[in-house]
């Protein structure tokens, strides 16, 4: 992959996120740097007919949200994740809202579901009695609500778009948004994704039996399948020189993305990894950086004996002999699956890692897999200050991969 | 311009194929276009999900349109859109002169990227597990439903079925979905992402989505003793035909296309997208300034003035707001300069499905596009008329326009091979 403008880098200059470890950064970190799951028992719906019975739910909205945001109570669980997450994301790079007409923003989302959790109550209501379903609860169900939410609340008057790669959505939509900057296309990215718990998509993959009955366990010998999650995650992204022009301080610089299809199967990953370090490899050479930059990889990791080993087969490919060595994020192990948004999460997650220059840790017991050699950061935080680059993975139902790369941002003289 | 609207590398759509109410193939969507007459039938309304006196009918895909492009044991397993994305595809690889079985076209099938747009994804699947879930019980979701229930199984069915090793993205952005896929796809040519590019958009049309259509108020009704027609840019345009289908374009570089000595039928000069924060989450806005901003923006990009553009292939399809919003975005655009021919093909293949897209590319490509339904009768109030059948010479410069509910917009600017 080339660079559409390659000395045109790329700033974080915001990130914002709700998720089951709560409404905001500030928590995610929190977590994340203590390690342990935010899953567990969850109300959303009625699960007692399901096969499994934990994910890692949102909490109730601050109060203040709704007083925030006009028509707030109209949108999906969805839209207000994306909505709240997009809040946060504008405010941390410091910009004023809502945008000027002329201002050149765009929003990339991802989302697998959007607010298919509305569709469902809709659908029982209309297929019970045609006559008294509400349809007002299906305006927000379309997969791109949640990011026109985000534009519309924000003024946004340029491309808006709307990925739905299954587990790669929110990667995908990133490397969209970094490309349309890059090429000027856009000044300033909103890019990020959303998806809310719903029983479409708990019923299905229980169906697949690729849901764990305990929090999810990546790379561990006893896994037996992912954990779900909800929320949302936004990045802003802009111009390095913009960004510094306006007196912004990066938070990192996103080097780069690639995406690849396995061609494989539906839902199987191909065991050979092939797939997987070919996106990998894409991103690494849209970021001008060879293999052996990388400090660490926020994982996929799902927790599914195939997705994780094809994985580790993807890593050898890439880091040959260093991928047994090299420290591994195991995001969703604490915050779960959050399908259309976990490969932005998880950018926000690398992102935060690089910026603190410490890795966030998983807690628990158990053995490692002698089949998947890995280095999970576990238990405590690990100090890695002088962490240059770091690669986050999503490996999509479909055989959909994407790879984000992102770097230190170690101020404008490195 | 550099970037992904403006292309810096040409790109060329080398084949197309298309499944809709008109059967399987161009030269049927060709003819029906052409002859300007709309295609629908009546939907099957047994389930009861639909209001007495409500819509009746929709472009539908007629039975054996998809014969011969899928195996036995792709059909058992394939969601209505991955049958329609799967097929679109090989029929638009064959009229590029590709073997997609030929191995000495792996190369060319590992640089392959896929980007499809859906606005509704498998509905058939969808609501089939949703029943399951919710009123038989969770443990009856059946799995295989499941996975040809997501959005982006038509593209990866494609995937699968071709053996394309590039980028695989599915877009969901309602009726402006299409020409962001196509621009989408161009622009992975453009940046050297991919050598290949399967761009194009995928729909079927259940009845449960037609009802939940027309309770919502967007599908044309019938008046007293009438047809139910579109009517785009209609005085009595009261709402849109639903429709099905599949449209995929096969996109290759110029160097690509020279290194096979294949041909084209049309050249994407550009594209662009914008959004009208004015629109509500169902509706049309009024942000026509803004939106008006983006297709200058994207004309420009394409080298080209608005006088310079001989057709426009719009997207208007009947709706009340959202033809009056076409409109005005189009003067504005133009800036008071007399609007050249417009076209709205959607009257004929209906909303949804990528019969617009594909009505485009052939349009592009130099098949002549009959007249509107409706058009005898033009809205006063638009400032346009849509092609009547009068005779027009072959266009080197056309315009795709696509407004969606919602408030996104896309363009296309397609020009002579």
């Amino acid at each position: 992959m080339q660079p559409d403008q390659p000395d045109r880098r790329v700033a974080v200059t915001g990130v914002g996120a709700v998720c089951g470890l709560g409404w905001g950064i500030p928590p995610l970190w929190a977590g994340l740097r203590a390690g342990q799951p935010g899953i567990g028992p969850f109300q959303r719906f009625d699960h007692s007919q399901h096969r499994t019975h934990l994910a890692a739910e949102v909490e109730a909205p601050p109060a203040t949200l709704a007083r925030v945001c006009p028509g707030w109570r109209r949108l999906s669980i969805a839209d207000r994740f994306a909505l709240f997450a997009a809040l946060e994301a504008v405010e941390t790079a410091g910009l004023a809202t809502p945008f000027d007409e002329e201002a050149g923003i765009g929003v990339y989302f991802g989302s697998s579901t959007g607010g298919m959790y509305e569709s469902e109550l809709f659908f029982a209501e209309f297929l019970r009695d045609p006559r008294r379903a509400r349809l007002s609860a299906l305006i927000p169900q379309q997969v791109n609500a949640p990011g026109d939410a985000v534009a519309r609340h924000l003024g946004v008057t340029g491309p808006v778009a709307t990925y739905s790669s299954a587990c790669a959505s929110g990667a995908l939509a990133l490397g969209a948004a970094l490309a349309a900057v890059r090429s000027g296309e856009v000044e300033v990215a909103i890019a990020g994704g959303s998806d809310s718990l719903c029983q479409l998509t708990y019923a299905g993959f229980n169906s697949l039996r690729s849901v764990d009955e305990v929090p999810c366990r990546p790379f561990r010998a006893e896994r037996a399948g992912m954990s779900f999650g909800e929320g949302a995650a936004v990045l802003v992204l802009e111009p390095l020189e913009r960004a510094l022009a306006r007196g912004a301080e990066p938070l990192a610089v996103f080097a780069g993305a690639g995406a690849s299809c396995d061609a494989h199967h539906m839902t199987a990953p191909d065991p050979s990894g092939a797939g997987a370090a070919a996106a990998l490899e894409a991103a690494l050479a849209d970021a001008g950086l060879a293999a052996g930059t990388i400090d660490f990889i926020n994982v996929h990791g799902t927790g599914t004996p195939l997705n994780d080993a094809a994985e580790w087969q993807a890593l050898r490919r890439v880091f040959g002999e260093r991928a047994g060595g090299m420290p591994l994020v195991a995001t969703k192990a604490l915050i779960g699956h959050l399908l259309g948004c976990s490969g932005a999460i998880e950018a926000v997650a690398t992102v935060l890692c690089l910026r603190h220059g410490e890795l966030h840790p998983v807690r628990w017991d158990g053995a490692a897999d002698p089949e998947l050699p890995v280095a999970l950061v576990l238990d405590d935080p690990l100090p890695l200050s002088g962490a240059r680059a770091a690669v986050s993975t999503s490996l999509a139902f479909g055989g959909s991969n994407a790879a984000l790369v992102f770097s230190r941002w170690m101020g404008p003289a490195a | 311009m550099d970037g992904p609207g403006g292309l810096r590398e040409p790109v060329f759509v080398t084949g197309l194929g298309t499944l809709g109410a008109w059967g399987s193939g161009c030269d049927g969507l060709a003819a029906a276009l052409a002859a300007g007459a709309p295609l629908a039938v009546e939907v099957d309304r047994a389930a009861g999900y639909h209001l007495p006196g409500g819509a009746r009918r929709a472009c539908l895909l007629p039975a054996g349109a998809l014969a011969g492009w899928l195996s036995p044991a792709e059909s058992r397993r394939m969601s209505p859109p991955s049958k329609l994305a799967v097929a679109a595809s090989r029929m638009g690889l064959r009229c590029a002169g590709i073997d997609a079985a030929d191995p000495a076209d792996a190369a060319g099938q590992a640089g392959t990227a896929v980007v499809i747009a859906t606005a509704f994804g498998p509905s058939t699947n969808t609501e089939t597990l949703l029943k399951q879930i919710l009123f038989e019980n969770p443990e009856a979701a059946s799995p295989s439903l499941f996975m040809e229930s997501v959005a982006n199984a038509p593209a990866a069915q494609i995937a699968i079925a071709l053996k394309a090793r590039g980028a695989s993205l599915t877009i969901c952005q309602r009726e402006a979905g299409p020409l962001i896929a196509l621009g989408t796809g161009a622009a992975e040519i453009a940046a050297g992402r991919a050598g290949r590019v399967l761009a194009g958009s995928v729909d079927e049309m259940t009845p449960l989505l037609h009802a939940l259509l027309d309770r919502f108020g967007a599908l044309a009704r019938a008046e007293a003793g009438g047809e139910e027609l579109a009517r785009p840019f209609g005085r009595r345009r009261n709402g849109f035909l639903a429709g099905e289908g599949g449209a995929v374009a096969v996109l290759e570089s110029a160097a690509g296309l020279a290194a096979r000595g294949g041909h084209a039928l049309a050249r994407i000069l550009a594209w662009g997208s914008a959004f009208d924060p004015t629109a509500t989450p169902s509706g049309w806005g009024g942000g026509h300034r803004a939106l008006a901003r983006g297709l200058r923006r994207t004309l420009e990009r394409a080298g080209v003035e608005p006088a310079g553009v001989d057709l426009v292939v719009s997207g208007a399809a009947g709706s009340i707001d959202g033809d009056r919003l076409e409109a005005e975005v189009l003067r504005a655009a133009w800036a008071g300069a007399p609007l050249p021919p417009v076209a709205a093909p959607k009257a004929v293949t209906g909303e949804y499905g990528g019969g617009h897209l594909a009505a485009a590319v052939l349009a592009a490509a130099g098949h002549p596009l009959g007249p509107t339904p409706g058009c005898e009768e033009p809205d006063p109030g638009l400032g346009l008329s849509p092609l009547d059948g009068s005779p027009l010479p072959p266009p080197s410069v056309v315009l795709a326009t696509s407004l969606a509910a919602g408030g996104a917009a896309a363009w296309v600017v397609l020009g002579r091979a």
